[in-house]
This record gives C-alpha cells, structure tokens and sequence, in this order.
C-alpha cells in the first residue's frame, strides 16, 4: 500500500528530545544511554526487534515509565514527566500497544477520561459535538454511544487516537498500532496518520518492527537494537536492506531455495489452512507445509505472526475456518486433542506454567496429564498408582529434572526443570510427530542445550518434529527445514544449507523477495 | 402500619449508609468485606463520647472519623501494600470485634440522652440518606471525578495511562467508605437502637455488603434494596405480624441474602453483562500496581 510522502524537507528543531536516557529492570538493560530526536510535523518510525526496547523509551516519553539517567526536552526547554497527567498536559498522547480502555463503558466516556478541560460535571453532549467534529475531520465513523467491548480491535485503536487527539495532543505515539489490524484497516491507519500530519501538524512517532509499514508511511526513522540507537536515517534514503541490516547487524544477503523434490511420503500434510485468532481476526492464512518422518522444521518469527495459532491448530486445540491437516494419511482437521495424542502427537505448549504444566499438582500427577486415556496406565479405570510413580521416577533421572522427590508440587520446580520434566513426559510416549513451541525461551545454557539435545535424539529415533522459536541461532542449529512466518504465512520453506541468518531475519520482518516459497 | 414502615426505614438507613459507602469503594475497585467492623467500631466511638461529652455532634464526628479511619487503613493494606483485599477486610471486623468488645463493655446499657426526635416517626437521617443516594448517583455518574473512580474500578491501567492517579482515587474512596460506615454505625448507636452491647450489630454489616451486590453498583437501586432489607429485617423482629408460626425470624432474616444470591447469578453471567452491560467493577478485588 504505497503512499505518496511529500519529499524530505529541511531539518527543523527537534520538538521532542530524549538524551542520554538509561532504563535498567531487574537483570535487564533496557536502554543504554540512548540520544532519540523528533522533529516536528514528521511520521518518525521506531524500528527494531522484539525487546529493543522500543516501549520503553515510549513510556518514558509518555511519563509512564521514569528513566535511571537521562533527561527529555521538549521544544528545546528540559521537562520532567512523573505520570502520563504531566506528559498529556504538555500535549502528547500515546496509544499503547496492549489496548487502554475500560470495556464496560461507552467510547465517548472513555475519550473524555482523564481530560484536562472535563472538570466538574460531564458535559458529555458538548464532548460529543466536539469528538462528532473530529471523527467527520479524518473520515473516522464509530459509534461514540456503543461499548468498547462491543468494538473490533481495529475501532478500539481509533478510540485511542481519538482520545489522544481531543486530549489535545500534538505529539502522538503509537506503539505497534498495526500489529492488531487487518491489512486493509493498516492501509486506513496509515492514511489517518497522514492527514493527521498534514492537515493538523500534528507530529507522530510510529513504532513498529514490520519493514513495509517503516517504507509506506514514515519520513525518518530511529533504529534500535538492543538498547541503542543503532541508526538514524531520513526514510527516502534508506532501502528495507538497509533497515535489516541496521536492525540486526549484520550484512544481508538474499539467497532462497526451492525445497528439492521430496524422497518419501510426508508423514505431516498442511494444505491451505487458515484460522483465526482469539479476537477473531485471521491468524492463519492459506498456510500449507509438509513434513517427513525424522526432520524438524524450524518456524522462524516474532511473536504474533501465527505461530500459536499455528500450534493450537496442530494440536487439535483450536478449529480451522478452511484447509486440512492430514497425519499418518489420514485427515484429521477435525479430530480432538486426545485423538491425536493417541495417534502419536506430542504437544510442547509456549507456556510452561500455565498450560502445559498444573502448579499445584504433584510430578506425578503432571506426568498423569500425558497417561490418563493410556490403557497401560488405567486398568480397571482406576489411575495406576504404582505404575505412575514408576514411571514418573523414571522421567526425572532420565531426564536430569532436579526436584525433591517425585512428589514434589510442580509450582517449585525451576523453569528449567519443569521444562525438562514436561519434555520428558511427552518424549517417553515416544510421539510419531512432536510440535514444540518455545522450548528453550527463559531457560538458562544448561537447560537449553539438554532439551535441543533431546529434540535431536527425538528426530533421530524417526520422529518429525514442527520446532517454533524466535531465536534464530536455535532454528538454524537444530532445523532440516527453515520457515520464516510473517502474517501467518511462510514466506518461504528453505533448505538448512541455503538458510542463513540474513536471510531468515529479513523474511521475519516481512521483506519479501522472490523467494522459493510453496 | 405507618409505624413498622417507619420504623423498617429506621433500619433501612443503617443498610443505606454503609452500603453506599461499600458501593463508592467498590466503584473504585476496592472491597472492604470488614464494613461490620468498621460500623462496630465507628458506633462504639460514637456512643462513648456522646454519653461522656453529653453531645449528639461530637458523637456523630468521633463516629465518621474512627470510620474514615479504618477505611484508610484498608486503603494502605489494600492500595499501597497492594495484599489481599479480603483478607485485611476480615481481619479489621475482627480487629473492631475485639476491640470494641474490651473499650465499650464499661458502656454497656442505654444511652441516657435524649432521644434524636423524629419526623412522625420516621427517622431524619433517612431523609440524609436519600439525599446521599442522589449525590452518590449525581458523583458517579454525571461527574469526571465520578468516571475516574469507575475507570479505576473497571481498569486501572486505562485510568492511569489517560493521566489519572488511581492510588488518589482509591484513597479517597476508601476514606469516603469509611466515614460513611462510621456514620451507619453511630446512626445504629445514637439513633436507632441507643443502647450499647457486645456485637450490637449481629450482621448489619454483612447484609449491607450483600446490598451492594444486591444493588448492581447502582445508587438508586441500592436505595431501593435497603428499603426492601429494612422491611425484612423489621420483620425479623416482630415475625407474629406476617404468617406466624410459618415464617419465623430466622427465615426473614435469611432473605436478603436469599434475595442476593440469584441475583449475583443472574449478574455474572455473559448473557447479561452482553444485554444489560451493567454489573460488577471489572477490577474489583484486584491490587494495582503501576506502569
Ligand atoms: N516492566 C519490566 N520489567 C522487567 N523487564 C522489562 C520490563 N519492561 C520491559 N522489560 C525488558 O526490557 C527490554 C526492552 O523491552 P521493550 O521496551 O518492551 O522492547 P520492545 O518494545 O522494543 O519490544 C526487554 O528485554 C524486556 O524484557
Ligand atoms: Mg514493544
């Protein structure tokens, strides 16, 4: 969706400055001395992967968040922002990335909260003239009587705009607006945005780690990259390349392959599935793979592109709207979880704690969360007791899990060894096809390579494995398959040998090329 | 007839004033299960010093200050330590249970004051009352402060980021509980029943809090449900006047809360919160922490 900027124009006063900011959270650096300028009248985009940093800066601009060092200005004077009270006052705005509205009330209620002219009684039906003007202005329609929670995730990101406009600002931030949108709502979004920009003057800082949106829309742009400013360049000179390159520093090379002629049957067959996600928009779009008998395909991706979605619906755990998964030759888009376990499906849930394992529950109990339907385990319909704590006795020395004894609440088991106890359960069914998501993601170097170790060993004894994981280096060591995922699509699906990290990280972040995709 | 209903009223306006006061609480986002010992302790101190300093003001002011009091400290347990809000509520009912038990039994009896006249019968305050309930409706719902305290109570993290101090707002309404739960305390001891004994109270607390619930958040409606829990309550009392020998006392006792039940049922579940979009503070409950 190209739209057309006005050429870049003579640098002006920056309206808003952050220097020297330093953000330290518990064993993290957030932000390591960053020097960050607007100028004014500029859609300024914010680039960078997930945990750059991005938000943090927003909030301390946005005086949600207090910087450790460092200091703000704002049209040259030096502020001090210590709630988002003072930052609104000075005429900025922010749209958060998680929504921030009250759901039980009514649009109009929630653009008129917090606002510095409503004092005393609500004036609502003046308000209403006033945000009824404003909509007519952008060409916006909502209901301003409806209920936020009655809105689609994309009217909800109007509401904030709205708000953040009859708040008065000047300065608007938006952290990742289009990560909710659907395309054609992004091409609205961005439309507004430069209306906004050229009719209002207003000035819009517009954080993002998607490649297309940084070149539609945005006349400059800050990249970071880990804490710092990596880069800074008006966006007419910079090519999507070059974005990569500053955003994950290294050279990009662009080299894909078409995946070679396949020896044997696919033991996995995805053809052309979609789905949606739990606020119902499209997650899964016409996705189709396939997968053999002792490989591991690596789903390379920042999170929110369709990777959960596409677990879930492996697993049996959420419906396709089309599309079919086949398994060991037989179709089973509609079958249940059990089913599938039953047929040799192994499911590593992302979230340690809250799904794939039950806290208050013993091991052996969440090792009974894998055997209850095994007949082995269930003579009589009575759980096997004995059998049970045999076998959970068995998972923990094989699997190193280091915990008191077997029953033991899972709550107080280590990340890592709950991981590794939840590892253990689903390998010594010895599942024909494994899907695990996130396997290693917080667990520290010991851990994490015990359970690629255990991945490996899985593959090797036959079995074919969906690895999803935002870490890179780990797709690329452990993978026979590479698919970089943007928008609940593979952009492509390539060798290992023809895969390097340039190229994996350019397609995550949506650049697309020619590219050997099917 | 005239004078049950008078006398119900009398009752209904000890439910009135402290539920109302648990309603703007919880508007806010914070339950204060412990408003029975927040009026045990608000009418003790009411009664102690009216019957030492010989005036009905002075009582009244000890009354609302002992209640804004324990509200506070509600408040620093609930909002600044951010602990479990049931939890602290509890232990201040018993903390005002004890307490009260060891600093008023030398006061046990009447009050020996002149009693506050009344309008025909029918209790001034309740006339207080109402006026409250339209304040109350007008605050909640027609003021910006009224939509900060519900944006608070429903979600915290969109009421600070459109610049507003929840923890200020919490306060407050904790604070505004309080008194008002030292009030209906100090209307029960000076007022209604000025006689003062251990426990004097045997669960007014707890029914008003059932009101709350009873009253879906709503002013009026609560004004309605206290009047209805009076009547009941009065009931209890003189259980001869309606079916005796069939409804005993225990069973009028039983049924505001009989009454609540389906009502919090019927309220929590997605067919009405979808059709009717009122119902329980979103955020109730929960401690906020910021950023
Ligand atoms: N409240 C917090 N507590 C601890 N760590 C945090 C907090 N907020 C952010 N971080 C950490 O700071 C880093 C930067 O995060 P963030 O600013 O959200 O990145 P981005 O928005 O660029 O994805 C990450 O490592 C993240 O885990
Ligand atoms: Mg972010």
């Amino acid at each position: 969706m190209p739209l057309t900027l006005p050429a870049d124009r003579a640098p002006t006063e920056p309206i808003l400055a952050a220097r020297g900011i330093t953000k330290r959270f518990p064993g993290v650096l957030a932000l390591d001395h960053v020097d960050f300028e607007v100028q004014a009248g500029d859609v300024h985009a914010v680039l960078g992967q997930n945990g750059a940093g991005k938000t943090t800066l927003m909030n301390i601009l946005f005086g949600l968040v207090q910087p450790d060092e460092g200091a703000l200005y704002l049209r040259g004077q030096r502020v001090h922002f210590r709630s988002p009270h003072d930052a609104i006052a000075q005429g900025i705005g922010m749209v958060h990335q998680t929504r921030r509205l009250v759901a039980a009330h009514t649009v109009l209620e929630n653009i008129v909260l917090g606002h510095p002219r409503v004092r005393g009684f609500l004036n609502l039906r003046g308000a209403r003239r006033e945000v009824e003007a404003l909509c007519n202005r952008y060409g916006f329609t909502v209901d301003l009587g409806a209920r936020v929670w009655q809105l689609s995730e994309g009217e909800r990101q109007w509401v904030e705009i709205l708000k953040a406009l009859y708040g008065g600002a000047k300065i608007l931030i938006l952290d990742e607006p289009t990560s909710v949108l659907t395309p054609p709502e992004v091409k609205t979004l961005l439309a507004g945005l430069q209306a906004l920009v050229r009719d209002r003057g207003v000035t819009v800082l517009l954080v993002t780690h998607k490649l297309p949106v940084v070149m539609a829309a945005s006349h400059r742009v800050t990249v970071f990259r880990s804490g710092s400013v990596v880069a800074r360049l008006r966006t007419g000179e910079a090519t999507e390349e070059i974005l990569v390159q500053h955003m994950i520093g290294r050279e990009v090379a662009f080299r894909t392959a078409d995946r070679s002629a396949e020896a044997g049957r696919p033991l996995l067959h995805v053809e052309q599935v979609s789905a949606f996600n739990d606020r119902g928009l499209l997650a899964l779009r016409d996705l189709s793979f396939s997968l053999r008998a002792g490989e591991v395909l690596g789903v390379a991706g920042v999170t929110g592109n369709g990777q959960e979605e596409l677990a879930q619906v492996l697993a049996g755990l959420r419906p396709v709207t089309s599309g079919k998964v086949r398994f060991a030759d037989r179709d089973v888009t509609h079958l249940s979880p059990l089913e599938r376990w039953r047929m040799g499906v192994g499911y590593i849930p992302a979230e340690r704690i809250e799904v794939a394992s039950i806290a208050a529950f013993s091991l052996v109990e969440n090792t009974a969360l894998n055997y209850h339907f095994d007949p082995a385990f269930t003579p009589r319909g009575l759980l096997d007791d004995a059998g049970l704590d045999q076998l959970t006795r068995r998972i923990l020395s094989a699997y190193n899990v280091k915990a008191p004894h077997q029953y033991a609440r899972a709550r107080h088991l280590s990340g890592g060894n709950l991981q590794r106890l939840i590892l253990g359960r689903v390998l010594s069914r010895r599942p024909r096809l494994l899907i695990a998501h996130l396997p290693t993601q917080g667990l520290d170097v010991e851990a994490t390579a015990f359970v690629r170790a255990k991945l490996l060993d899985a593959r090797a004894e036959g079995a074919a494995v969906l690895l999803i994981s935002e870490d890179l280096d780990e797709i690329l060591s452990l993978s026979d398959w590479v698919a970089p995922i943007y928008e609940g699509r593979f952009v492509a699906v390539l060798l290992r040998e023809q895969a390097d990290s340039e190229t994996v990280g350019a397609m995550m972040a949506g650049l697309q090329k020619e590219a050997g995709a099917r | 007839m005239w004078d049950l209903l008078a006398r119900s009223l009398g009752a209904s306006t000890i439910f009135l004033f402290a539920a109302l006061g648990e309603l703007v609480n919880q508007r806010s986002g914070v339950l204060n299960v412990g408003l029975e010992g927040l009026m045990l302790f608000g009418g003790t101190a009411a009664f102690i010093t009216a019957q030492t300093t010989g005036s009905y003001p002075l009582g009244f002011l000890a009354g609302l200050t002992i209640g804004g009091l324990l509200g506070l400290a509600h408040g620093f347990f609930s909002i600044t330590l951010r602990g479990d809000q049931v939890v602290s509520g509890m232990g201040l009912w018993i903390l005002s249970f004890g307490l009260t038990t060891y600093l008023g039994s030398a006061y046990t009896g009447p009050l020996g004051l002149a009693r506050i006249p009344s309008l025909m019968g029918l209790s001034p305050f309740f006339l207080v009352g109402v006026a409250l309930v339209a304040i109350t409706w007008l605050l909640i719902f027609r003021t910006s402060l009224g939509l900060a305290i519900r944006s608070a109570g429903e979600n915290p993290a969109a009421a600070e980021a459109s610049g507003i101090s929840v923890v200020a707002i919490r306060y407050l309404c904790v604070t505004v509980g309080g008194v008002l739960a030292g009030l209906s305390g100090a209307t029960y001891t000076l007022s209604y029943n000025p006689v003062w004994n251990y426990n004097f109270l045997m669960g007014w607390g707890f029914v008003s809090l059932a009101l709350v619930f009873f009253s879906m958040w709503n002013p009026w409606i609560l004004l309605a449900g206290a009047s209805l829990f009076g009547i009941m309550w009065q009931l209890s009392l003189s259980p001869e006047l309606v079916l005796p020998g069939v409804l005993s006392r225990y069973v009028w006792r039983t049924v505001p809360f009989a009454i609540t039940i389906p009502i919090l049922v019927v309220i929590s579940t997605p067919w009405f919160r979808t059709r009717w979009g009122l119902a329980k503070p979103e955020a109730l409950g929960r401690p906020y922490a910021k950023g």
